[in-house]
Formats: C-alpha cells, sequence, structure tokens
C-alpha cells in the first residue's frame, strides 16, 4: 500500500520480541499480540523468527470460513474476523497453510495481524515493522530492498497449492518459490523424491 | 501497491451502471402505467385495461432482458 | 444465445458471498437488479388482476324500491330519496308533466350534494360551482370529471319505482 511492501527475513531475528511487545500496543487488541514468534528449536540453537499474516491473494482462511466472516480488501489486506460473524470454530487455524490465526476461545473469536490496518492505509509502517531493530520484518519501498543479499519471493508450495502472498520472504538469491510441504526438509532420500510438489 | 485494485479494474462497469439505470426508469414507467389502469378501470373505461396490460407485459420483458444483460456483463467482467 | 449468461464454474454460493470485498459490492447490484424485475413482475401480475376484473366483472343487479306517488310532486319540484342503499342519497325532479329523471346526489367532483336550480334549470353543486344538465345528468361547467349517475325509474300504475343505476 502508498508503494510500500513487508519484507520478512527470519535469518535477521535476534529474538528480542519488540515486535511482539510493540504489537500488544495497537488499540485494536490491544494487550494481545498478533505476531506469532517462533522458537525454532528451543533446546539446541537460539535461533527465532517472527512471522506476520502473510496476507495471501487466495487467502485459505478466508475461503475456509464457515461463516464468511474474513474478507480481504481491495488493497489486498485480509482483515481478520468480522466480530459478529466469527463463531471460532478453528477452521482458518487447520487451513492456513502458515499457521497465523489465532483462537482465543474466552470470547470465541479468532484474530490475526492485519497489517496495522489503522496504520498502513494512511501511509505509516506497521508497529512490527517500526521497531525491529534489525529489520527481520520491515516495511519498506521495493528498492529499499534491493540492496540486500538475500532477494524477496511471495510464491510459496503448499503440497499441491501455490500459495502467493503479499508479503515476501527473504530467501537466497535464486530461489523462486519457497516450500513449506514438511516432507521436503526431512532428510531421508525416499520421502524427498516421493513429495516433490507438482 | 504492485496489486491492483480490483473494483476499478472491473470492466463492464458502466453497461451496467446504466442497464441499471435503464430499468429503475423502466420500473417507474410501470408503476405509472398500473396506477393510470387502476384510475382508468374504476370510472369505467374498461377498453384501457387490455392494451395496459400487454404494454406492463412489454415493460416486464424489458426489465427481464435487462437483467439477464446485467448478470451476463457480470459474468464476463470476473473472468480473469 | 450470446445474450443469455453462461453457466458459472465456480459455485453460487462462492459468487455471493465472495472473500473479497469488491466482489461482494458486485453482486449486491446484482442481486438489486433481479429484486427490480421481480418489482416489475409485480406491478405486471397487478395490471393482469385489473384485466380479469374488467373481464369477469358481473353486471350487478339492482333492488326495486318505491320513490313515490306520481303527481306527488310538482313540476319542476323534487323530492330526496336513498337508493340503491340507504346511505346513496338521490334527488327526484318532475321536469315536465309526465316526465320524471332521478339522480345521484352526490356531486362526481367531491361529493358535496347537489340541488336542482330551478331558475337555471340545472343541477347545481354549491361547493365549486359544478352544474349538470337535468336531461342526462352530463357536466355543463366546473370541476367534476364525470356526469352524475342517473337512476332508472319505472312506473307502476300511480307508483314510481327505482329499478337501477346507471354510469357509477
Amino acid at each position: 500500500m502508498h508503494g510500500y511492501e513487508f519484507y520478512v527475513d527470519p535469518s535477521r531475528c535476534i529474538g528480542c520480541q519488540s515486535c511482539v511487545k510493540a504489537c500488544e500496543e495497537c488499540d485494536t487488541h490491544r494487550g494481545t499480540s498478533m505476531i506469532n514468534f517462533d522458537f525454532i528449536d528451543r533446546g539446541g540453537t537460539t535461533a527465532s523468527a517472527a512471522y506476520v499474516c502473510w496476507h495471501c491473494e487466495e487467502p485459505t482462511c478466508a475461503m475456509a470460513c464457515p461463516t464468511d466472516a474474513i474478507k480481504k480488501g481491495d488493497d489486498g489486506i485480509v482483515q481478520s474476523s468480522l466480530e459478529p460473524r466469527c463463531i471460532g470454530c478453528s477452521n482458518c487455524v487447520l487451513a492456513c497453510p502458515f499457521g497465523i490465526p489465532k483462537i482465543f476461545p474466552e470470547y470465541e473469536q479468532m484474530m490475526k495481524c492485519d497489517m496495522c490496518y489503522d496504520r498502513t492505509s494512511v501511509g505509516k509502517r506497521p508497529m512490527c515493522a517500526t521497531v525491529c531493530p534489525s529489520q527481520a520484518l520491515s516495511y519498506v519501498r521495493p528498492d529499499g530492498i534491493a540492496g540486500r543479499r538475500e532477494k524477496p519471493t511471495n510464491v510459496f508450495q503448499f503440497g499441491n497449492q501455490k500459495v502467493v502472498t503479499l508479503v515476501h520472504m527473504m530467501v537466497p538469491a535464486g530461489t523462486d518459490s519457497v516450500s513449506l510441504d514438511v516432507l521436503d526438509y526431512m532428510w531421508e532420500g525416499a520421502y524427498v523424491a516421493f513429495a516433490q510438489p507438482q | 501497491m504492485a496489486k491492483l485494485e480490483r473494483y476499478q479494474q472491473r470492466r463492464g462497469l458502466v453497461a451496467i451502471d446504466g442497464a441499471m439505470a435503464l430499468i429503475f426508469i423502466l420500473l417507474i414507467v410501470q408503476i405509472w402505467l398500473l396506477g393510470a389502469t387502476l384510475e382508468a378501470f374504476l370510472a369505467g373505461h374498461a377498453g384501457a385495461v387490455l392494451p395496459a396490460a400487454i404494454c406492463s407485459g412489454l415493460v416486464f420483458l424489458g426489465c427481464v432482458a435487462l437483467d439477464l444483460f446485467v448478470t451476463r456483463v457480470d459474468q464476463e467482467s470476473r473472468k480473469p | 444465445m450470446s445474450l443469455l449468461p453462461s453457466p458459472s464454474k465456480e459455485p453460487l454460493w462462492r459468487e455471493e458471498f465472495s472473500v473479497f470485498t469488491s466482489d461482494e459490492r458486485y453482486v449486491t447490484r446484482r442481486q438489486f437488479a433481479k429484486f427490480l424485475t421481480l418489482t416489475s413482475l409485480g406491478m405486471f401480475v397487478g395490471n393482469l388482476w385489473v384485466l380479469a376484473k374488467a373481464h369477469f366483472a358481473k353486471t350487478p343487479s339492482f333492488p326495486s324500491v318505491e320513490v313515490g306517488e306520481v303527481d306527488e310532486i310538482p313540476v319542476r319540484g323534487i323530492k330526496l330519496f336513498t337508493y340503491p342503499t340507504p346511505k346513496d342519497h338521490c334527488i327526484l325532479i318532475r321536469t315536465g308533466e309526465d316526465q320524471y329523471v332521478a339522480y345521484s346526489q352526490k356531486c362526481t367532483h367531491l361529493s358535496c350534494a347537489v340541488y336542482f336550480s330551478a331558475i337555471e334549470d340545472r343541477l347545481e353543486c354549491p361547493c365549486h360551482q359544478g352544474f349538470f344538465s337535468v336531461r342526462d345528468g352530463s357536466v355543463l361547467q366546473g370541476p367534476p370529471p364525470r356526469p352524475l349517475p342517473q337512476i332508472t325509474l319505472e312506473r307502476n300504475g300511480a307508483r314510481l319505482l327505482a329499478v337501477g343505476l346507471k354510469g357509477s
């Protein structure tokens, strides 16, 4: 929106959780962070990754919603669930390839990142991108990201489903899509061969 | 934004708006026709009732045609 | 025919409850067009109903009611009576020795009671100066849009009977 794009580079994440705390400040869901913060292998490494909603072009969560509570606007942002419609069924939680939506059973509502719509719709940066010290989460114009060694991609393979997103992921140069199938990352050669996306 | 505005990009927008306006005008005509027919009938001039019914039928068919047109243009514009 | 919409490959529920807000707005417009067409159908049905009424209307039958005696009123005199129901006020006028006419007293403009003006030899409505002819009740002047409904009279010996209503 307004010429800016959102870039996520998990390799830059230092695990400070500033994004988590900054997201909590948002008035629309005060006190609850919408950042999906992942300790990748807590016992084995200090590596971490912070993710926001990827705002897919054909949002699987929205397609799976039985009450038509998740809407995607003209600007490409997939809004969080509409409060009167959401019944807390968790369909979206199960459907999302990235595991972004969160269910809050105490008030039967799903909430997720909406890229700080109150800020981005008027040209400001989302809270997480504003505070991230290593710019693992960054909201810049495409020429602002061109200087990095990693290159952005927004195409993901999730089994047989090709997911194109609004948010870009920084990947090694030359990678055209990111595969989300967990079998792809297993070292057993036979499984890998079987699970190649079509 | 890399993604263009879907709504503004919609083709056939002008055609649909025009057809909707036309349907609305036809409806106003039909409402008047019904009122005039009823008045004429109650005043005793029953001769005007049959032509009025035929006209009303034609106007209704016009509305149906325009509705099909709107649906068709809408479907066409949704094709990627 | 290329004019008709082709069956869409997306199921209808997915089109009508679209995930994309821009498509949602559009379906609303399409639904509105359908609603207007339905209203048009309603109007057409209304017209058909009027047509049916006109076609199958049965000729009303009127009672026979005694109005008065012959020679009860003088020439160019009047008598008020009610016909066919007690609420319908009528006026009987003896226009000649053997000539009687009777009309509904309700002016066809705004239902004021008309009176017979012997001087002018016409029926007059005092409210807006509407004048009716005594011969046939047609409008001579003024705002009334239709002639006065006329009562058919019959003579039975010495009695005058009202047997029908014309033009209302």
